[in-house]
């Protein structure tokens, strides 16, 4: 898509003036500091487009309604933070065990618990793997820069009608109360990008809406429509209808993990910045990082490579699932990896796994402030 | 020629799980006779259950239907009926899911007036997690979760309901289906939020331990603490005290559904009206 | 209304493939027209049965204290119900002091 429409706002703005390009026709939430904003900015937006959107009493009651709306046929938002995704989380797993799509945008702030409702954190990053209980393959995105705050959150409502289950949108909160320019596709384009859910349109006998192939996603038609099936957070048939039987079990739960993991393809993104020239030699410096500490990187590694020193930057923009594979082939290329978050090692950790290497340096900050392209610069030449 | 349930039943999931006996099902029928009544199409109606015994409710009728986390059910319901404000959205719960962990959706559901039917099914326990005590369980008796006896007080569904503004609140039991099936078709045609409460004999975990160990023993009990509002309304307060009034308790057809609302709030945003303020409503407060 | 076919001459009928033996109806009858049995196959040992059709006085009493769809009773339109007589309620009587099971060697008082 292009990137030829001048759009001058902030973060959660962006996300939801997407979410609209994007068809969504339903947001429920609830306030919380720092993505009110995006509450508040869509509920002029939709209501405009014959859309609705509502403020519940809570935050579960938030994100039930957003299901309930999703269940029905609609493209459905909500917006919130850390606290409000821990209050979301056992309704996050029906809408991943039901197959329901629809798009989380978690503006993160610090924590954990109330922790610093206005300051910057990415303290979320574990949590958006699995928010609820029970087995769960989370596809996360992650926006790095304004303009990703648009794109992110028009791929996440693509990405969650394809494989049928909630994407998470993660802006830090520095991104999402950013205001400055962003170039964006055309709302044309984006509405023509559109790629709706599938459904089925045989006769309603033959209908079977969660029988398919084992790494396929669930083919649930928009209720009131003629196909009348069942919906239920327990282990299910094809037709939806509760069971404990032993194989249906084992390849629902098994479905439900490879439908994302057989795809990845179809989800991944990553940024490789300035990253071309490095081969491996001896000196070069891999930073990965993501979110609004990326632009900090990237400014470091201006300077870093005024100073001499060959850096580049490997940033994740779906973090779940990880880019395991990317990560494995460039720290085998790189020997020094520093990973750069503002949480305690919660993505290293994950680099590790991939990696096979214990030998991550990191850099982390938890006290609500951003991390300043300096210290990148200081951490470098520290530990390298 | 009988009546054909059938038509409104998965078939292929009878016999129901419930206890023999239990007045889940009585429950069922009525609302299935009211549906037909009015005849409402199987495509118009979405039923959203919670969990509990009552939960499995949603899986034998052929509709749309939804069986959610527990309490959840208004929540959920909420939506759906948003963003399809033509079609017919019944929520069904028992005591625990509609007013302990679901409390909060119950009183906003009311308070908005969203035209939801919730029939709330109450045994005066939790059943299907056997016998742990309910906000509606009478003090004294025996639950798992208090065997020395039971010392939370209990709350009044229908008068809770009516505090907190739903417009349609009504009463009766499974000793009354053909009273049953009238209110609940009284409320189906009701247009903003209707709470029908239920009430349902569980023999199995209430019942046994608390000296009434068959269906009919408890269906007695039910009867005994129940009476019609009119006699109610002529008791004293000490009277009062240990009986549950039945029948249309509350009814208001005046006030403004919620979708209605929010109808006139799209209106706003796409220029055909101006602003709401103050002026457009009779309450102030 | 949803209908169904009701078999002919038949004031009540049952299904014992979703009857429970609850007891509920056989309760509710006021005309001694239900009894339990025993019978060993069904998970309580016990099954409806129609003992006494002919004194069926087409109440819907038990139509509608079933919970489980097991028991029906024909339209007053289509079939000539009787009327409640002092030996039907005794027989009821009967039966509902026995543990709603008529017993084996009851004999009608005509």
């Amino acid at each position: 898509m292009s990137a030829t429409r001048e759009v001058i706002s902030t973060g959660n703005e962006l996300a939801a003036i997407a979410a609209v390009d994007a068809g969504c026709t339903f947001f429920g939430g609830y306030p919380l500091t720092p993505s009110s904003e995006v509450m508040h900015v869509i509920s002029d937006l939709l209501p405009k487009v014959g859309g609705t959107a509502i403020q519940m009493e809570d935050e579960i009651a938030g994100i039930c309604c957003v299901i309930g709306a999703a269940m029905s046929g609609a493209r459905a938002l909500t917006a919130t933070s850390g606290p409000g995704v821990s209050l979301k989380a056992e309704n996050l797993g029906l809408a991943q065990m039901a197959e329901v799509p629809l798009v989380l945008v978690n503006v993160m702030r610090g924590g954990p618990s109330t922790g610093l409702p206005t300051r910057v954190s990415q303290g979320d990053i574990k949590q958006a793997s699995n928010p609820s209980h029970g087995d769960y393959r989370s596809i996360t995105l992650c926006a790095g820069n304004l303009a990703e705050c648009y794109t992110e959150t028009v791929r996440a409502f693509n990405l969650a009608d394809r494989f049928m289950q909630p994407v998470i949108v993660l802006l830090d909160e520095t991104i999402g109360h950013m205001h400055g320019k962003a170039m964006l596709p055309t709302a044309e384009e984006v509405k023509a990008g559109i790629v709706p859910r599938k459904t089925f349109d045989g006769p309603a006998e033959e209908y079977r809406p969660y029988e398919c192939g084992p790494t396929e996603a669930a083919t649930l038609n928009p209720m009131f429509e003629g196909y009348r099936y069942h919906y239920t957070g327990l282990h299910h048939d094809a037709m939806g209808f509760p069971t404990e039987e032993i194989e249906t079990c084992r390849k629902l739960i098994q479905r439900l993990e490879d439908k994302v993991m057989a795809h990845q393809d179809e989800i991944e993104l990553n940024e490789e910045f300035m990253m071309d020239d490095l081969t491996g030699e001896e000196g070069e410096v891999l930073i990965i990082a993501y979110g609004s500490v990326s632009l900090a990187a990237k400014e470091a590694i201006r300077h870093l490579r005024a100073d001499g020193i060959k850096a580049g930057l490997f940033r994740p923009i779906t973090i779940w699932p990880s880019p395991a594979a990317k990560i494995k082939e460039h720290t085998d290329k790189i020997k020094n990896v520093l990973c750069v978050e503002l949480n305690i090692r919660q993505y290293t950790e994950e680099i590790e796994r991939a990696s096979s290497r214990l030998d991550i340096e990191g850099l982390y900050k938890v006290n609500g402030r951003a991390i300043s392209p300096y210290e990148i610069v200081e951490k470098v030449k520290e530990v390298f | 020629m009988a009546f054909n349930y059938d038509k409104y039943l998965r078939v292929e999931k009878m016999p129901t799980l419930w206890c023999w006996g239990c007045g889940d099902g009585v429950i069922l029928k009525s609302f299935i006779r009211a549906v037909d009544k009015l005849g409402i199409k199987k495509d118009d109606m979405c039923v959203v259950s919670g969990i509990g015994c009552s939960g499995r409710f949603s899986s034998y009728v052929d509709f749309n239907t939804v069986h959610t986390t527990h309490g959840r059910t208004i929540a959920y319901a909420t939506g759906i009926k948003l963003a399809n404000p033509d079609k017919h959205v019944v929520c069904v719960a028992g005591d625990g899911d509609s007013l302990a962990i679901g409390g909060n959706h119950t009183i906003h559901g009311c308070r908005r007036n969203i035209d939801i039917t919730f029939i709330i099914i109450n045994n005066f326990i939790y059943g299907l997690t056997n016998s742990q005590t309910s906000p509606t369980t009478p003090q004294g008796m025996w639950t798992v979760s208090q065997k020395a006896g039971n010392i939370d007080p209990t709350f009044d569904t229908c008068k809770l309901a009516i505090a907190s503004g739903a417009s349609f609140v009504a009463r009766e039991s499974v000793n009354s289906p053909k009273r049953l099936e009238k209110v609940i078709t009284q409320a189906l045609e009701h247009k903003g939020f209707a709470l029908v409460e239920a009430l349902s004999n569980c023999h199995i975990n209430l019942g046994r331990k608390n000296k009434m160990n068959s269906a009919m023993e408890n269906l007695d009990w039910i009867d005994s603490i129940t009476v019609s509002k009119k006699k109610y309304d002529a008791m004293s307060e000490e009277e009062q005290l240990n009986l549950l009034p039945t029948g249309i308790l509350h009814q208001d057809t005046e006030v403004a559904e919620y979708c209605d609302m929010y109808a006139e709030i799209q209106k706003v945003h796409q220029g055909e009206r101006k602003k709401i303020t103050q002026d457009d409503f009779e309450k102030k407060i | 209304m949803a209908v169904m076919t009701a078999p002919e001459n038949t004031p009540v009928w049952v299904d014992t493939v979703r009857c429970k033996a609850c007891d509920i109806c056989v309760d509710a009858c006021p005309a001694g027209v239900l009894s339990m049995q025993q019978e060993p196959t069904s998970t309580l040992g016990a099954m409806i049965s129609v003992i006494a059709p002919d004194s069926c006085i087409g109440c819907n009493e038990c139509e509608l204290s079933c919970p489980d769809f097991a028991i029906y009773v024909a339209d007053k339109k289509e079939f000539k119900f009787a009327k409640l007589t002092a030996d039907s309620k005794a027989r009821q009587e009967v039966i509902a002091n026995n543990g709603f099971r008529l017993p084996t060697d009851y004999k009608e008082a005509n």
